[in-house]
């Protein structure tokens, strides 16, 4: 021990001399290299992991050499002899470095030194013939102090020179590239944390304690037996995630049932069985609302059993129950129930066929407020879907997509529909009945649409310019829109969709304008000198090509409350964009990780 | 780590509570149990329920002292210890994750839900 200690003395006496803060003087350096120092990249890494590479490989010739040489005993000596020294040195590095921050690191550093000095004891025993005299005396590259020169000190370039740092340099120069590589970690779990949340449309922010106890209730939901008084919103919510999981089971779903519910929405039923289908009309007998989404597993009983219980039913929107034939919607549509029903909801199923959709007409036809009938293609019969207009005048909401053919859905229907229901109607849907045409526009949307407020016509080739600025010039009758998708309406250009903007202007809040590729730089500039859109939060502007870092900005600015902005496909927009920090850019090429 | 760390930083102000006798700065949260809580205002203003409480002319403003009768000690240390764990890292974006008993996580849902945090 006393010599140990009298050792330590010694080589703490060697460091007090020199005090290790007094290098950090920098020569002047390029923004290029600045940047790269701030994002924790560093050329010296990359060079690091070369030469460790190199060392590996080396060492491996060294080892088959060393098991040959094992039996020779003074060269065995010979390496104690040197290990020794190293020994010495090591602690002296140690003592070198009297700032807090590394005692817990020295730890791990004995370890690594230990490594390094059986590596680099080898590596001495190669290099006899190298030029470096060991333990030569010379003068450190930074702090011109001098030294003996040991396998530890540094090689450094400074000023065009190549030479080596004193130990107590050397501790500080691993310290910074120790702290560099710990800052270039950071940036890049910063950078994919960012990336994903972009994908996930919104911006990173801390997790509340409500969303880390639904984390783990939805980690462990199966061992939940009663989820008590947590909020319908905190409900809901750990239903849709259940639904994301695809956790949503028999077992599971019970916990979302008790008698007071009026709403439920289960998103993905398909682990949901028949029997537990049926627990939802008996334990919720004043349910209002119901949302079914991939609900394969609906039988003919279930609905059957809806019919007879769900008395306060108003809203059934239902996703894929390809097992419901037309005997049990007929029968469905003719009970109380269905009756009474304002909100009917249909979509991806082809067993809907002609005769089902005239039972719900008769039946239902005068109260139904919203209607929805999205991929039914049972429903083939063109006098059947004429058969609209006669039975529904209150409609608020319509939705009627992708049908069986485009001749199915043809513009007198429309026009007719609109013309009965024009008080009321305030949402209109139409994306991919691609039999429409101008004079649907002129005729019936531009005469009849007076309240319509939401307009979606994904998918509409036929309809161009003339037809869209017919409806939009001097539409006065109409408020403005608030929700419009003009989603591949690939004939519609710069003047029809500029018309549109200056009508809504003031009242939209989500836009789509995906694909329209004829929109050119020109318009966003007249844009940028003539309007402003105070609500607009949401907009999709992808591969409409023309849309570059410039338009960014000027949407930026022109829309102050805009929150999302979509850009995929548009490749001139770049990470150089300048726009609002609250403002998120989706799909630029340059946000990948 | 952080807990610990928390559990600290709540000793001292308490300390330092009693010193500057009723200052502003700090507010008491006394669970359903008895267990009280003395904590910064403004980490406390993390959570709308107990915002709402102190920034107005209520009983719990004038008094600062806020009893929350449906909450057990257990839970509301641990959603005092999330309010600091909020305050701490709000900006940061390399986070520690925060640890939440499993057994514990439908209760402290409900007081979550409650407090708004």
């Amino acid at each position: 021990m006393a010599f140990r200690r009298r050792r330590r003395e010694a080589a703490a006496g060697n460091g007090q001399q020199q005090n290790p803060d007094d290098h950090g003087v920098k020569g002047p350096s390029s923004a290029l290299t600045s940047f790269l120092r701030e994002q924790g990249i560093n050329a010296e890494q990359i060079r690091l992991r070369y030469e460790r590479t190199q060392r590996n490989t080396q060492e491996n010739i060294i080892e088959d050499e060393n098991k040959e040489d094992e039996n020779k005993k003074d060269e065995e000596n010979i390496e104690q002899n040197q290990s020794n020294n190293l020994h010495s040195t090591s602690i002296k590095l140690n003592f070198a470095l009297d700032s807090d921050e590394e005692e817990i690191d020295d730890n791990e550093n004995n370890n690594e030194t230990e490594n390094n000095l059986q590596s680099s004891t080898k590596r001495m025993k190669l290099d006899d013939s190298s030029s470096l005299n060991k333990g030569a005396t010379i003068y450190c590259l930074e702090c011109d102090q001098n030294f003996q020169i040991s396998v530890y000190s540094k090689k450094s370039e400074k000023y065009g020179k190549i030479g080596y740092l004193c130990p107590s340099c050397t501790k500080i120069q691993i310290r910074r590239e120790r702290l560099a590589k710990k800052h270039e970690i950071e940036a890049r779990k910063r950078r994919k944390k960012i990336a994903t949340a972009l994908l996930d449309k919104k911006k990173f922010k801390l997790p509340s304690l409500q969303d880390f106890c639904i984390d783990i209730i939805t980690k462990n939901i199966n061992d939940v037996e009663l989820l008590g008084e947590i909020g319908t919103y905190n409900k809901t919510k750990i239903c849709r995630i259940l639904a994301k999981n695809r956790s949503l089971n028999d077992k599971t779903v019970g916990l979302f049932l008790d008698n007071n519910t009026t709403s439920l929405e289960f998103w993905d039923c398909c682990k949901i069985d028949k029997n537990s289908l049926d627990k939802i009309a008996a334990y919720c007998p004043k349910l209002e609302y119901l949302t079914l989404n991939m609900c394969g597993q609906l039988h003919n009983d279930n609905l059957k059993y809806f019919g007879t219980k769900l008395n306060n039913l108003k809203s059934i929107s239902l996703n894929g129950p390809f097992l419901i034939n037309d005997e049990s919607w007929q029968l469905f549509f003719e009970s109380n129930v269905g009756k009474n029903l304002k909100h009917f909801h249909l979509r991806n199923t082809h067993r809907f066929n002609n005769d089902s959709l005239v039972t719900l007409l008769e039946n239902c036809g005068q109260n139904l407020e919203s209607l929805t009938l999205s991929r039914l293609d049972g429903l083939n019969s063109k006098p059947v879907y004429d058969l609209l207009p006669h039975f529904l005048s209150n409609l608020r909401n319509l939705e009627i997509s992708s049908p069986h053919h485009e001749n199915l859905i043809d513009d007198d229907m429309i026009i007719n529909l609109l013309a009965l229901n024009c008080e009321t109607i305030n949402s209109l849907n139409l994306d991919k009945c691609s039999g429409l045409t101008n004079k649907f526009l002129i005729e019936g949307l531009k005469l009849f649409g007076a309240n319509i407020t939401k307009l979606s016509l994904c998918d509409l080739d036929q309809i161009d310019d003339e037809g869209l600025k017919s409806v939009f010039d001097n539409w006065n009758i109409n408020g403005g829109l608030t929700d419009v998708s003009l989603q591949r309406c690939i004939s519609l250009t710069d003047k029809s969709v500029y018309d549109l903007l200056l009508h809504s202007s003031q009242t939209l809040v989500q836009l789509n304008l995906n694909s329209i590729k004829d929109i050119s730089k020109t318009m966003f500039s007249n844009l940028s000198r003539n309007l402003t859109f105070p609500l607009l939060t949401y907009l999709d502007i992808g591969f409409v090509r023309s849309v570059d870092d410039s338009v960014l900005a000027i949407l930026s600015r022109i829309c102050p409350n805009l929150e999302i902005l979509e850009v995929y496909g548009n490749n001139r927009c770049t990470d150089k964009a300048l726009f609002r920090d609250n403002l998120t850019v989706i799909g630029r090429q340059t946000d990948s990780i | 780590m952080t807990g610990v760390e928390d559990l600290e930083i709540e000793n001292n102000t308490s300390k330092l509570i009693e010193e500057e006798d009723n200052e502003v700065a700090y507010v008491k949260l006394i669970s359903n149990d008895g267990f009280a809580f003395i904590i910064n205002k403004e980490t406390a203003s993390i959570s709308g329920t107990l915002k709402n409480m102190i920034s107005d002319t209520f009983e719990e403003g004038l008094t600062n002292t806020i009893k929350l009768h449906e909450i057990d000690g257990s839970v509301l240390e641990k959603v005092v210890e999330y309010l600091y764990y909020n305050d701490k890292y709000k900006d940061c974006i390399d986070v520690p994750e925060f640890n939440v008993p499993t057994e514990m996580a439908l209760e402290l849902l409900v007081a979550a839900d409650y407090l708004q945090v």
